[in-house]
């Protein structure tokens, strides 16, 4: 072992304030076979390449290189090391220059602060590891669940730089919830036509060989981590070739069953075999068994004898489990609205007339219930409409937040209703308006210009009172003028807030992703990395993640592809950074403590063994677990026990 | 002459000691006493590395974190905050007052706050004077 000091005068910057003939002359005596030099600016090029011969030429295996900021240089003089030959982790900096030459205003004390911390430096560099980095084979295909926009804009996107993807989705249709909209804020742009693009090339474009798509289907089992994960999907069966439905739809007419249709929110019915809607994609009907009489022990077939494709219909097709290896995974699940009966002034679920936003949305699309026709179930069309906004957000007694898109909706309704219904008066009710954005005050200003539309403050969601009896309902609110009124309303819109979908406790299980106080996916960071979980390798995008629109979810979900992309190279290992805990197996106790601290649950507890371990992948080498462990048998790489107590010997000798 | 402590500061890599090196670069001037041990985060520091400074000959330690919720890794400086109140209550069965050891946040961007904590620390434990362990 040969402890070779550089000490960099940093120009004068250091050498203005710390002696360094003294201090080579202190170290010697401490440390005679420890060699010295010093160096003018080690860090520019003619610095870096004398360090590299100095270290070959006198044979030095170990560096302590007295300079500025680790945090600076540190990198670029484990490249000295590595350039030399030497192993970069036996190498120690000394900060000289920002938290001695620079703070510290007498010569004196500064150069006895400098011996003190060299002397730490030498005492640590001899006791430092040889460390490796490790590299990792990976996978570079990636699994997203969730065919909502978010996630069938990150599957193409990956896809399209010759990515093999899995999109697992739980209904039979992809799309989310934009598929379900006539028309969407800002540019009133219908909902299915702006993600038909999106959609055909993932089921019939030049890379949809390179994407698997399976709906009905759910993961129900995750091992690995990033770079190598093992997922367990589960499809449930369609009885229906996807492949070879030609979507024509021949046999929903002749089948006898009809049952609620929950994609139109049970405001219509449909019948055991179809599409949830018109257009859905992929374009391939599917038999639901709770509704079909042959699942019920009946011999009808009579879907199968309209049907003009040969095998199209699988009576016997059975629940499959796949696994699939993948590198990453990305989760767009998306959100649902908040239950509106939990503010049960306003009538919802009570008056059949008052309906929620995503109700709304299907009684506005030509696809849904009333095939795009606003009417009550009456079947007249309404006089006098309220829309209330921020139901259930922005409310300490529901949700705190501000779902970002239900005034944006509440305006595109009212745009939709005073175009097809022109002589309806509407009504809107507001706690507070958001409407952000350089396009999204159109509708907004559209409707406040509207002489029909009237837009009146609330203070508390209370305040609106929805009573009746039949098809007349009247809410008493305030008027805008200090008094509270009364009026008549033929239709009630409410706009409730949104919320993370029902499954997202169930998947943040599967995945370990912790949800936040409102129950979104937690990110890693709000402003610099919100399209990236807390655990490595898995992304998230769109409103899983965070109410929000569209263009946000997308946006979110290119940035998750960005990721993806730039960490899992084809053909590039993973390098594992060394600076990582282990647990010495021959001693743990099997206690568990490091388990519960270790924040990105790296730690896995094996109970045959009953030992604790930590997966390298995973680990960030915080050393919070080696703080832990009641034992002391966790070994935090490069900053051993051994290694911080020799530093504490060195700068209070 | 006056006393001079000596002081072990742990500051984590990622707010702390980068509050530190603003502190440098903006060259403001502070007392030498505090020797600092890089650590990558707060949750690392581990009772025992503190009770070994004070064996080692120190008078005062400080322990330097990320503000709550700024953790590089998430919640190190939680972790460090709860032990931080066992430490104390075994710090007092060692005879160590509780007030050498200080447990504190400091930012990135906190050079200037940085330079106060280190003043204020060195001047509370040069007012304890020596520590003498029995
Ligand atoms: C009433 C209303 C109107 C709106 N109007 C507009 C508008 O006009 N313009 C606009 O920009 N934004 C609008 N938005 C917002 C828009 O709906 C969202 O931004 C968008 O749907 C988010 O996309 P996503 O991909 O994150 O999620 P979603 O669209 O919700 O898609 C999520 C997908 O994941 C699937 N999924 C759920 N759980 C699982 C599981 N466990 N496994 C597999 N798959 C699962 C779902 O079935 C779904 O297909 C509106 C929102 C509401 C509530
Ligand atoms: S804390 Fe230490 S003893 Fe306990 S399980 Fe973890 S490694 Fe083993
Ligand atoms: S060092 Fe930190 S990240 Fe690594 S296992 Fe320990 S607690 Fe987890
Ligand atoms: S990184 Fe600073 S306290 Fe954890």
């Amino acid at each position: 072992m040969k402890v070779g000091v550089v000490f960099c005068k940093c120009g004068t910057a250091i050498t203005e304030k710390i002696d360094a003939d003294q201090v080579q002359q202190r170290l010697k005596k401490l440390y005679p076979d420890v060699d010295f030099v010093t160096v003018d600016l080690a860090c520019s090029e003619g610095g870096k390449e004398f360090v590299e011969a100095y270290l070959k030429d006198k044979g030095i295996d170990r560096m302590v290189i007295s300079a500025c900021s680790p945090r600076d240089h540190e990198n670029t003089f484990k490249g000295c090391m590595h350039r030399a030959g030497r192993n970069p982790y036996l190498m120690q900096m000394v900060n000289a220059r920002e938290q001695i030459a620079w703070v510290t205003a007498d010569k004196v004390a500064a150069t006895d602060k400098a011996v003190r911390y060299l002397d730490a430096a030498v005492r640590r560099v001899m006791l430092h590891d040889k460390l490796e980095s490790k590299q990792l084979d990976i996978c570079p295909d990636v699994l997203i669940i969730g065919a909502g926009p978010a996630g069938l804009k990150t599957a193409l996107t990956l896809a399209e730089s010759g990515r093999k993807v899995i999109i697992v989705e739980k209904t039979p249709v992809i799309g989310g919830m934009p598929v379900r909209y006539e028309d969407t804020f800002p540019k009133m742009e219908c909902g299915p036509c702006m993600l038909e693009p999106i959609m055909g090339d993932i089921l019939h474009g030049p890379h949809s060989a390179d994407i698997e798509l399976l709906t009905m289907a759910e993961v129900q089992g995750v091992v690995g981590s990033y770079g190598n994960f093992i997922v367990q999907i589960k499809q449930r069966p369609r009885y229906v070739d996807p492949h070879k439905c030609i979507g024509c739809g021949e046999c929903t007419a002749p089948c006898p069953v009809s049952t609620k249709n929950p994609f139109n929110y049970n405001l219509d019915e449909k019948k055991a075999v179809g599409f949830t809607f018109a257009g859905a994609l992929p374009n391939s009907v599917y038999i639901d068994p709770e509704a079909c009489v042959r699942f019920k022990g009946e011999s009808c077939q009579l879907c199968k004898d309209a049907c003009p494709v040969e095998g199209a219909f699988v009576f016997d097709d059975k629940e499959r489990v796949l696994e699939r290896n993948v590198g990453a995974i990305a989760v767009m699940i998306g959100s649902e609205v908040y239950d509106c009966s939990r503010i049960p002034n306003l009538g919802y679920g009570k008056f059949p007339e008052v309906y929620n936003s995503v109700e709304f949305e299907r009684i506005l699309s030509s696809t849904g219930p009333t095939s795009g026709e606003i009417k009550s179930r009456t079947g007249k069309p309404p006089e006098n409409v309220a829309i209330v906004h921020c139901v259930g957000s922005l409310d300490s007694k529901h949700k705190d937040y501000c779902s970002s898109v239900c005034c944006q909706a509440a305006f595109k309704f009212s745009h939709l209703i005073d175009k097809r219904v022109p002589t309806a008066k509407i009504t809107h009710f507001f706690k507070e308006l958001v409407v952000p954005g350089k396009e999204e005050f159109h509708l907004f200003h559209e409707a406040q210009n509207n002489t029909k539309t009237k837009l009146i403050r609330y203070g508390s969601i209370e305040e609106l009172k929805v009573s009746g009896s039949g098809e007349r309902i009247s809410m008493e609110h305030p008027n805008g003028k200090g008094a509270t009124e009364k009026t008549i309303f033929d239709m009630v819109v409410l706009c409730p807030a949104m919320i993370p979908a029902e499954d997202t406790a169930k998947v943040g299980k599967l995945l370990e992703l912790t949800q936040d106080k409102a129950g979104f996916f937690d990110e890693m960071h709000g402003r610099m990395d919100s399209s990236l979980s807390k655990v490595k390798g898995v992304c998230l995008a769109g409103t899983c993640q965070a109410p929000g629109d569209i263009q946000r979810s997308i946006n979110q979900g290119l940035a998750a592809a960005g990721t993806i992309l730039s960490g899992l190279v084809p053909g590039r290992k993973l390098e594992i950074d060394p600076i990582k805990a282990s647990v010495d197996a021959a001693r743990c106790s099997g206690c568990r403590v490091c388990n519960s601290v270790c924040p990105y649950k790296a730690i896995s507890f094996d109970p045959a063994k009953k030992i604790s371990h930590v997966n390298e992948v995973l680990c960030m080498g915080c050393g919070t677990c080696v703080a832990a462990c009641p034992v002391g048998v966790i070994k935090g790489n490069h900053f051993s026990n051994q290694e911080i107590m020799a530093e504490i010997d060195g700068v209070l000798s | 002459m006056t006393f001079e402590p000596k002081i072990v500061g742990f500051l984590c890599n990622w707010c702390s000691y980068a509050g530190a090196d603003k502190a440098g670069a903006s060259q403001m001037q502070y007392p030498p006493n505090v020797n600092v041990i890089r650590v990558m985060c707060s949750g690392r520091v581990d009772p025992q590395l503190v009770l070994k400074s004070f064996k080692a000959g120190a008078d005062g330690v400080l322990i330097l974190a990320c503000h709550p919720k700024d953790c590089h890794y998430k919640e190190g400086n939680y972790r460090a905050a709860s032990r931080n109140r066992v430490l104390l209550q075994l710090l007092q069965q060692f005879g160590i007052p509780e007030e050498r050891c200080r447990f504190d946040y400091v930012s990135a961007g906190e050079g200037e706050r940085f330079s106060k904590v280190i003043g204020e620390t060195v001047e509370a434990v040069r007012a304890l004077g020596p520590l003498e362990l029995q």
